[in-house]
This record gives structure tokens, C-alpha cells and sequence, in this order.
């Protein structure tokens, strides 16, 4: 078999088409045997054999970002594929990536502004004018403006990245003054991020399965969903089937990821961080660490401390964290943590992957940090196989009008006592609101999100969205109208990410930056208009305008700005629309950036400063500090926003450009010992913590744990008939033992209730789940997702598709947040999720 | 069992029609049709081996193959079984893709070795047709509503279909159903059938088909078995797929001679089964 060159298959499969008009009599395989089957790029009806046009864009059904290709026909995207020439995503794509074409065309998309004529929540709206809806809103937000209350304008979004976070942000809420803007991130791993910030800086890490000898994971289901899910886990598989990589999965449930495992390790709720300790702690005392490692690590106050003397502190703390402990906590045996210990340091390339399982906990923020420990002590950061600071595209893009006002802010979107909100703290968001004591916003304006439905205690999400008093006027941008449209005093009708443009990109797994274009593949539908395209229309006619007529300027002045684009055949922007994605062929992997040196000239710039107590050379011009003498006075870590300056780390006789804070004013040493965190009264290193409440486990008392299936993003997706027809019921899962005890049997319906409230839901007993925790997805028990999600028909929806009345399922799941406390985690923010204890009862 | 070789492609080329400069091609000697039947080539034959230590149970195929064919609501030409076996915490969980096996069949009507449902196809055999292979060789063989092409792939004829249902209930694999959006062609008061085609539409251009394209864990492996290069060729010989039919395909006893097989070490298939009676629900595609 003779391999050819995808162009040739390109020309020949055009030569075998011709076969196709030559009358049905005459179809062969032309093509079979002779030449190596094509992967894609190309797809053809089924019926007239007519090949579809390909447009090269970008999927946006998760923040994964595939990109694809998607095929239109007769002006109707029809078929979704994964981009072949993509280095992430290698040509694949998810089914829920597939399913994209159901976010354009389900029948009840809103497809006109909607503004609300009844009692807020009633559910009654009237078609209006784009005219009508944005003098209203732009009246409305020029008066908050020029009154000097633009913070009073809240923008909250859920998913925004790219062009569609830049925009939004720094160009329309920055022109406008606002810096009241909130995201979601805490009621996803929010905790992971600002575990990593702490540790090494950077909030995301990315695996490299490409080169790894074994995997240890805690609470990542990355084969059914990830932050990355299609590049990882495809390597993953490869990796383990090609060249028998062991992947150990520690988590409460037989997840489909522990299903693919290697071994599956039942944890209980709360308790991988014990695991993660008792292995750490294993290392060291069998002295299995690497010992260069430790040149960056800090582990005492002491910055200067020598190698044997960190060596010895992290010994002298992980030593009470024996295995026999960790199985007494965790129930995993002391024989098997002890084997992965040493199997993980010996393996000549290790990786340690981490995500909700084992972060959303009162205990999350130590977890993180004892995996980024783990992953540390045995020289496997930043290295080939290991856990490496994420390689993203760097993006130019024009940055509005230049005199921008000094923006302000209520402060309700970090929560309240929280040590370190670097990604805020969302699910406290109403709260704040509700409380009132930090300012309320007058027009809460929120986009790609569902607070009422994607936070915990939802029946006070609904209370306080339903309110006029607490909130005066509610606007969202959408395409489904979902439990928190329905409480919007005005719906604007947002396009689908396939009738948009935007640039993009996210983490590569081959640590090579990946740039990618989504571009609108088909007209928008009725009257959609993109979300940025809307903030356009209103700057303008705010009399504010922002330099770029739409997003389509916007992406189109970004990749001509952008220095690895503009001087691509074509120019950057023509190119990317050809093309869809970029990298440069000629980059490299770049590993152990940490211990690159700094050059002398670096450290003698104009405003570079030594900071004894820290060892961290930095611009103090970068930083609030008034000046020289003022940044001397109050020391790197006490000037605001120093770490903005940092520039290396002394360590011994050297500068190390070492591991860079992006948010917090951390040293350039990997903290496991972390300042920040005993000034804010926390342990300085990562030590065990029981979840509260989990020690009145017992009986019918359970913990709740949540989680996510391969066919449905989190909640914009039930209205996605090819999804929700295989996913529309969600029964809890019960382990048999528990069952038996409690007198439940598979099918019975029984009662979960928690401080917040109560629900009734299916069991689903059976042999997966770890005795003590009950399993609920979290996708389903849509009260408002059209007809496919809830079995409601929207306002103004259309009935324009014939599988309307083919639909079989009249079930639609039970949604387990109204049960759960937004309850932040007292160093992140992060919603501890995975923590509530419920009681269970046979209904 | 013959190597295709460059020339053999080129031949195919010239049979099919299609110009060498079109094709971007070195112009050489050609073998004559005569020739290459005389090189004892064989017919491709089509096989997709299922990895049952890749798939995940994502469900991308599924979901890609309802897109590529606008496959109806109720309906499904490929789906995902899950077997669970075993008691906490030694729990096993196996993810068991399925689509139309495409059997070669032990029944004959006339001289043509075919599966159940075209035994059962009252519209089979009709039309005459000719398959050309990649080198360049003619075979005869009878279209039908439901019918086998030289390949393997056992396709339908819409037009040729009475909508009479004998097909579905021939298949011991329920991987038939009606199209509820779709009449047969000829009698309107039917609905047509649906099942996987092996995405001939895409075959025939020299593309993969969407479940295959779709599959990140790389667990769907499609191409000519008698192509020894192939990959499933590679599969077959590492896993001895072809000789322990009893293990590597689905419902053995039915004897219907599947070109689906399942890398299966764990012996799952095994576990896995399904009566008549609800073979047709199987084919719904329901995430646990």
C-alpha cells in the first residue's frame, strides 16, 4: 500500500467522483486497496453523493476549543469534523463537538429580542425591534454612566474566551467604566487555579502523555470531559494502549475514565488529599525524590535555605502522612499507595493529573498543592512526560479608545473573607447582591451563562433574580431560553459560535502554540446578532464608540497585529479564514523554562530592584509602589502588584527565571512552602484537613458528589436533541451495600434533602460507586431548554423540525444543585461542590 | 493474497476514467485490464475492527454518524453498549461499540453467499451491476433493496424498497430499523430502512467514514482486510481476529459471518447479550 500525500487523495477521490454520474450500475470502489483511506477534511450527501463546502472554524460547545471543520449545505451547517491540520486536536472531535449543529438549528433557539409584558418569571414576552431593545438598554446604561455610577452596570458572563472575553471586557466595560464583572470560574476549578498560582505561578498545567511512563490521576474524568479534553485524551489512550502506560484513577465513582484505567481506586468524598500526602510523604522518607529538584523548591521561610535543608523540612512535615494513616482516611490501601509512590518516582517520566475530584473541597486547595508537590519533589514539572506550565497563543488585539475612565467597581464578585479570589468567587455573586452591604448593580447583564441553574441553593438564585428590588433590570444575551432568561427583563438573541467570529486558541498538549479562527459558517438565523457585535451598536450609541465597527473588524485588526500571523502568505487574517489554525512549524517544545538563567542586563534595567527577604529581582515601576524607596520600604512582597515587576530568583549564586507569579506576589521558587498563605493564617505548606461535616457520615447520612457525562456540557446543552436523546434521565447512583442498608432498591424512588432543600430521584444501585457517597450528573432537570431539554416549548419558538414529533423521551432528569450550599473554598473561592452531606431516604 | 501495488493504482485509475494529468500522475505503462485480472487480485473487502480497550463510550460516533445522515430522532445506525460486570470494588465497566456488521452471510440465493437480510429481501436480486475494483477488474453482481456489493458492504436500494420490514426482522442484530422521516421508494405508504452503510458515500471518494474520523481514542479501525498493509490487516493477524470468530464477533451463533470484530482481551462480548425481543432497543443508544 503506497502512502500518498492528503493533496493527492484530494485529486484522485475527484477522479472516482466522476464514476458517480456514470449511473448507479457502475459505483465501485474505486478507490479500495489501492490508496490509504483519507481521514476527512472532505464529506458528500449521502443521497447525491454532492461533496459540502468545508469552512474552517472553531468549536465552542466547551472551552476545550477543538478546532473543525464544519460542512454546509444548501446554507445549513449539516455535519461537524475535527480540523485534521490541528496539533491539539489531531483531526478529532467529541460528540458533544458533533452535536454543534444542534446548536444552531433546535427549534426553540430565540431568535428575535424578546422583551418581558408579564410578572417577572411569568414567562410572558413580545417580539421587538433590535431599534427598540438596544435605545432602551443603551438609555438605561448611558444614565448609570453619566450619573458616575458606571459600576452600577454588572456584566457576568459564564463562558467568554478569546476575542469574545476581550472585547466585552477590555474594550466595551472598560470604555463604558465598569469593573463590575464576574465570571464562573469557582463553580469549575477555580481552586485549581489558584492552587497552581500559589505553587508555580501559572493557573493551568497541561499533561504531556506524549512522553510519559505513567499517570496517577485524582478526580479528572478526562475521557469524558476536560479543560482539554479532546488533544489529552486522545494522547492518554495512546499512550496507555501503545506503549502500556499505567494510568491509576483514584475517584468516588467508577467513572468511564476509571472504567479505562488501569486500576481503579474507590476514594472516599474528600479524601484524596490524605493519598496524595501518604505518597509524597513515601518519597521522601525512602529518599525516591530528585534531588535537583529541590535547587527551585521552596520549603521554609528561610529562602536561602540550602538543599538539604529543604529536603529535610519537607521530610520533617509529610512524616506523620503514613500510608496506614492515609488508608484509615481514604480507605485505598496503605500496600497499593505505597506501590504507586514508588512506582511514580521511578518512573523515568511521571505525570500526576488532577481536577474537580480532587479540588472541589474544603480541603481542595492543599490537594492541588500536594499534587503539584508530588509532581515536584520527583522532577516531573516542566519536563518531557510530565506536568508542564501550559503553552497558549499569544494574541494582539486592538485595545479600544486610549483615554479609558478610571474604571470602578461594587465589590460583590470576589465573595467575603476568601484569602486569595484571584478568579473571583461566582457563585457568591447573587449572595453579595442579596446582602447589599458592597452596593447592588441596577442592570445586571449576563452572557453564555445560567446563574440560577449552574450555581448551588437554586431556589435562592431564583429568589433573588426574580426581585426588582434587589435587581432593578435583568439582560442577557442568549440563544436558549433557559432558567435565568426567564427571569431577564429584556432577551437579546445571541448568535450560535458557528454564525460568529472570533480569534482563539487554547493549551497545546505538544507545548506549541496552536492559533485558531472560528468563522461563521452559515448566516446567523432570524435575527440573531452576536453578543460583541451588540456591545458595538451600544457604545455607539452611547456616544462612546470603541475603534472597531464589530467583532469581525476586531478579529480581522487582531490577527494583523498579531506577530506570529501578519506576515503569513495572504496576511494573517486571509489566511487564518483559509486555513483555521497556525502554529509555527519551527517551534520547539520548550521545556524546564524554570531554570533558564537570567541575563546580567536584565537585572540592570531601569527599575530592577534585589529583594533580600524574598531573593526575587523585580521592576518596581510595574508595581503601585510611589518609588524606588517606597518599593525598597515595603519589600517585594508587600508592594502591590510587585509580582507584575518580577524579573528572576536568586538561588544560590544564580538568577533563575525560576517559576513566574501571574497574580499574587509569590517568589520565583516553587512554594511548597507559601508565605502568602501563613499570612493569611493558613498552613504555609500542605497538610491534612477534614472536610466539616463528613465526620457525622453514617446511616442515611451521604455525601453528594456530582459530576459530568460524555454527551452533555455542563448546561448548555440538553436543548441538543442528538445529545439529550441518548442522555435524558439521570438516576443517583447508590453503591449496593449502602442501598441494602437503607432499604432501597434499583428504580425506587427516594428523597435527598440537605439544609437547602429537598429532591426525588431514581436509584440507580449497582457495583461503582464507593460505599457512603451517592452520584448525581449534573446536566439534567432543566426547568427551562426547550423542548428536547425540558419538555417546554420556549417563547416565540418555531416547530420547524420534523423530529419534533419523533421525540420518545418524556423524561428529563433531576438537577442535584438545588441541594448544594455555595459554599467557597477560604483560600480560593472555589465552590465546594463535592462536599454536601444529604440525608437519603425511600420515598 | 496480492500486494497492490503502484501500478495497480495507476490502472485504476485509467479504468475509472479519470485523466493521469487530473490525477497528478507520472504517465508509465500501464497494466491492461486483462492483465490485472490475470494477477489474481482479490476484491477489497471492507472490515472495521472495534477496540474495546480503546473506546471510552464517548459516544462521537454516535452522535457523528445521526449528523452525517440526518439520522431521524428513535433511530440509530451505531451505538454504544455498556457491560458491567464484577462486584465493588473489583467492578469492570466495558464499552461495547455496534453498527450494522456487514456479514458475508452462509446462506446463498443463487450463486452469491449473502447475510439473513438480503436472504430476506423479496427486492433482491434485481439489477445488474458492475463493480470495478481498484485494479482495474469487472465484477458482476445483482443490486437489490437490500443487496451485497463485491466489497462487502451490504447496502441499500431505496428505490428498489418496498418498505416491507423482512430485513429488520431477518437481522439477529436489530441494527435495522425504519426511517420514520422517509418513504420507501416504492410504496409511499412504507417508510424506508435505515442502517449503516459503512459510509460508502465517503468510501467511494476515498474517505474514512464519519465514525471512524470522529473517534479520539482511536478505537474504531476501518479498511481492506485483503490489503496485508492495512491496518486492520496488521489488527487482524496481531489479535487472530479471523480465526477465532467465536471470540471476535458479535452473536457467533447466528452464524452470519460479521466483518465487525472486537479487539476484546477481556473477554466481555462474552458477557454481553441480547434476545430477539429486545434486539431493537439495542439499538437505542442510552448513556448510564
Amino acid at each position: 500500500m503506497k502512502k500518498i500525500s492528503r493533496r493527492n487523495v484530494l485529486k484522485l477521490a475527484a477522479a472516482s467522483g466522476a464514476l458517480l454520474t456514470a449511473g448507479k450500475g457502475m459505483v465501485g470502489n474505486a478507490l479500495a486497496g489501492s490508496i490509504e483511506l483519507a481521514m476527512g477534511g472532505r464529506d458528500f450527501n449521502p443521497d447525491t453523493g454532492k461533496e459540502r463546502k468545508a469552512v474552517p472554524t472553531v468549536c465552542y460547545n466547551c472551552v476545550t476549543r477543538d478546532p473543525k471543520i464544519a460542512f454546509v449545505e444548501d446554507g445549513r451547517v449539516v455535519k461537524i469534523e475535527g480540523q485534521p491540520n490541528s496539533i491539539r486536536s489531531l483531526g478529532k472531535i467529541c460528540a458533544k463537538g458533533q452535536a454543534g449543529v444542534n446548536q444552531v438549528y433546535f427549534p426553540d433557539r430565540i431568535l428575535y429580542p424578546l422583551k418581558r409584558v408579564g410578572k417577572r418569571g411569568d414567562g410572558k414576552y413580545k417580539r421587538i425591534s433590535w431599534d427598540e431593545a438596544l435605545t432602551d438598554l443603551a438609555a438605561r446604561m448611558k444614565k448609570l454612566r453619566d450619573d458616575g455610577h458606571p459600576e452600577k452596570l454588572m456584566y457576568h458572563y459564564g463562558r467568554a474566551k478569546g476575542s469574545s472575553s476581550k472585547l466585552p471586557k477590555s474594550l466595551f466595560m472598560a470604555t463604558y467604566g465598569t469593573k463590575t464583572i464576574g465570571n464562573h470560574t469557582t463553580i469549575c476549578e477555580g481552586g485549581k487555579f489558584v492552587a497552581q498560582e500559589l505553587t508555580w505561578g501559572k493557573h493551568y498545567d497541561n499533561w504531556d502523555f506524549d512522553n510519559t511512563e505513567y499517570v496517577l490521576n485524582f478526580g479528572s474524568s478526562i475521557f469524558e470531559a476536560h479543560t482539554n479534553h479532546i488533544p489529552l485524551s486522545q494522547r492518554l489512550m495512546k499512550a496507555m494502549i501503545e506503549r502500556n502506560v499505567p494510568f491509576i484513577t483514584f475517584d468516588v465513582r467508577l467513572s468511564n475514565t476509571a472504567s479505562k484505567s488501569t486500576k481503579w481506586e474507590p476514594v472516599r468524598p474528600g479524601t484524596d488529599l490524605a493519598v496524595l500526602l501518604a505518597i509524597n510523604n513515601i518519597i521522601m522518607q525512602e529518599d525516591l525524590y530528585d534531588r535537583e529538584a529541590f535547587t527551585y523548591i521552596r520549603a521554609t521561610e528561610d529562602v536561602t535555605a540550602s538543599v538539604d535543608e529543604k529536603i529535610a523540612a519537607l521530610k520533617k512535615h509529610l512524616a506523620q502522612y503514613t500510608a496506614e494513616w492515609a488508608e484509615t482516611k481514604s480507605g485505598v490501601a496503605a500496600t497499593d499507595i505505597t506501590k504507586y509512590a514508588r512506582e511514580f518516582a521511578k518512573a523515568k517520566a511521571a505525570t500526576v493529573i488532577s481536577y474537580r475530584g480532587l479540588v472541589a473541597h474544603m480541603n481542595g486547595t492543599e490537594g492541588e498543592r500536594a499534587a503539584q508537590m508530588l509532581a515536584m519533589i520527583t522532577g516531573n514539572v516542566n519536563s518531557p512526560g510530565g506536568r508542564c506550565l501550559a503553552v497558549a497563543p499569544h494574541w494582539k488585539y486592538p485595545k479600544g479608545p486610549k483615554n479609558k475612565p478610571h474604571a470602578k467597581k461594587l465589590k460583590i464578585t470576589n465573595g467575603q473573607n476568601i484569602a486569595y479570589p484571584t478568579h473571583g468567587a461566582s457563585h457568591q455573586v447573587l449572595k453579595m447582591i442579596k446582602d447589599g452591604s458592597h452596593g447592588r448593580p441596577d442592570i445586571y447583564f449576563w452572557y453564555c451563562y445560567n446563574p440560577v441553574y449552574v450555581n448551588g441553593e437554586c431556589q435562592e438564585n431564583k429568589d433573588i433574580l426574580s426581585d426588582e428590588k434587589l435587581m432593578p433590570f435583568t439582560v442577557t444575551s442568549n440563544i436558549v431560553y433557559d432558567e435565568s432568561s426567564k427571569l431577564a427583563d429584556l432577551i437579546l438573541p445571541d448568535t450560535s459560535y458557528l454564525e460568529r467570529w472570533d480569534w482563539d486558541g487554547n493549551a497545546s498538549p505538544t507545548q506549541v502554540a496552536e492559533y485558531e479562527l472560528r468563522q461563521p459558517a452559515v448566516e446567523p438565523l432570524g435575527e440573531c446578532r452576536n453578543f460583541s457585535d451588540v456591545l458595538c451598536d451600544l457604545a455607539k450609541r452611547m456616544d462612546m464608540p470603541l475603534g472597531v465597527e464589530n467583532m469581525e473588524e476586531f478579529v480581522k485588526l487582531s490577527c494583523e497585529m498579531t506577530p506570529a500571523l501578519k506576515g503569513l502568505p495572504g496576511g494573517g487574517f486571509e489566511y487564518m479564514k483559509k486555513h483555521g489554525v497556525y502554529h509555527d512549524p519551527k517551534e520547539k517544545p520548550n521545556f524546564y523554562v524554570h531554570k533558564k538563567i537570567i541575563k546580567d542586563k536584565d537585572l540592570k534595567k531601569e527599575g530592577v530592584i534585589f529583594d533580600e527577604a524574598t531573593g526575587v529581582y523585580w521592576n518596581w515601576k510595574k508595581s503601585k509602589a510611589k518609588d524606588e524607596a517606597d518599593a525598597k520600604n515595603k519589600g517585594y512582597f508587600d508592594t502591590h502588584y510587585s509580582y507584575k515587576g518580577y524579573v528572576g530568583q536568586k538561588i544560590g549564586n544564580k538568577v533563575y527565571k525560576g517559576f513566574k507569579p501571574d497574580k499574587i506576589n509569590k517568589t520565583g521558587f516553587f512554594e511548597l512552602y507559601s508565605t502568602l498563605l501563613k499570612v493569611k493564617g493558613y498552613d504555609p505548606m500542605p497538610i491534612w484537613k477534614d472536610i466539616p461535616g463528613h465526620e457525622k457520615l453514617g446511616g442515611n447520612k451521604l455525601v453528594l458528589t456530582t459530576y459530568k457525562v460524555a454527551v452533555q456540557i455542563h448546561s448548555r446543552s440538553s436543548h441538543c436533541k442528538w445529545l439529550s436523546e441518548m442522555f435524558h434521565d439521570n438516576p443517583a447512583w447508590i453503591n449496593s451495600k449502602t442501598a441494602a442498608g437503607l432499604g432501597i432498591k434499583n428504580g425506587d424512588e427516594i428523597s435527598l434533602s440537605s439544609v437547602n432543600g429537598k429532591i426525588k430521584i431514581k436509584a440507580y444501585v449497582n457495583e461503582m460507586i464507593v460505599p457512603g457517597a451517592i452520584a448525581i450528573s449534573f446536566h439534567l432537570g432543566r426547568e427551562e431548554s426547550g423542548r428536547y431539554g425540558s419538555g417546554k416549548k420556549s417563547p416565540m419558538a418555531s416547530d420547524n423540525d420534523p423530529d419534533l414529533k419523533l421525540k420518545w423521551w418524556d423524561t428529563y432528569g433531576v438537577h442535584p444543585n438545588w441541594l448544594i450550599t455555595n459554599k467557597p473554598n477560604p483560600v480560593s473561592g472555589q465552590m465546594c461542590y463535592m462536599d454536601e452531606v444529604v440525608t437519603v431516604n425511600k420515598v | 493474497m496480492t500486494t497492490n501495488t503502484r501500478d495497480d493504482r495507476r490502472e485504476m485509475l485509467r479504468v475509472t476514467g479519470a485523466s493521469l494529468a487530473a490525477a497528478g500522475l507520472a504517465s508509465v505503462s500501464l497494466l491492461q485490464p486483462k492483465e490485472a485480472a490475470a494477477a489474481q487480485v482479490k476484491t477489497p473487502q471492507w472490515v472495521m475492527i472495534m477496540d474495546l480497550r480503546r473506546c471510552t463510550g464517548c459516544r462521537a460516533c454516535t452522535v457523528a454518524c445521526k449528523s452525517e445522515y440526518d439520522v431521524p430522532i428513535g433511530a440509530f445506525k451505531t451505538v454504544i453498549k455498556q457491560v458491567v460486570t464484577g462486584k465493588y470494588p473489583d467492578t469492570r465497566k466495558t464499552f461495547i461499540p455496534r453498527r450494522c456488521n456487514h456479514c458475508e452471510g452462509t446462506e446463498k440465493v443463487g450463486n452469491i453467499t449473502v447475510p439473513p437480510c438480503v436472504k430476506a429481501c423479496p427486492e433482491y436480486p434485481k439489477d445488474r451491476r458492475v463493480f470495478v475494483t481498484a485494479e482495474g477488474k469487472k465484477i458482476r453482481y445483482r443490486g437489490g433493496a437490500t443487496y451485497k456489493r463485491p466489497d462487502g458492504l451490504i447496502l441499500i436500494d431505496n428505490d428498489a424498497c418496498t418498505g416491507c420490514g423482512k430485513c429488520i426482522d431477518a437481522c439477529p442484530y436489530g441494527a435495522r430499523t425504519f426511517n420514520k422521516r422517509k418513504l420507501s421508494g416504492k410504496d409511499k405508504s412504507k417508510n424506508a430502512i435505515v442502517k449503516c452503510s459503512s459510509c460508502v458515500h465517503r468510501l467511494d471518494e476515498g474517505v474514512t467514514p464519519a465514525c471512524v474520523n470522529t473517534c479520539a481514542p482511536g478505537a474504531r479501525i476501518f479498511g481492506d482486510i485483503n490489503d496485508p498493509n492495512s491496518d486492520v490487516a496488521k489488527l487482524a493477524r496481531e489479535f487472530s481476529l479471523l480465526e477465532n470468530r467465536d471470540k471476535t464477533t458479535m452473536k457467533p451463533e447466528a452464524k452470519t459471518m460479521p466483518n465487525i470484530f472486537y479487539i476484546d482481551p477481556d473477554g466481555v462480548l462474552a458477557d454481553y447479550s441480547f434476545d430477539d425481543k429486545d434486539k431493537l432497543t439495542e439499538y437505542r443508544d442510552i448513556v448510564e
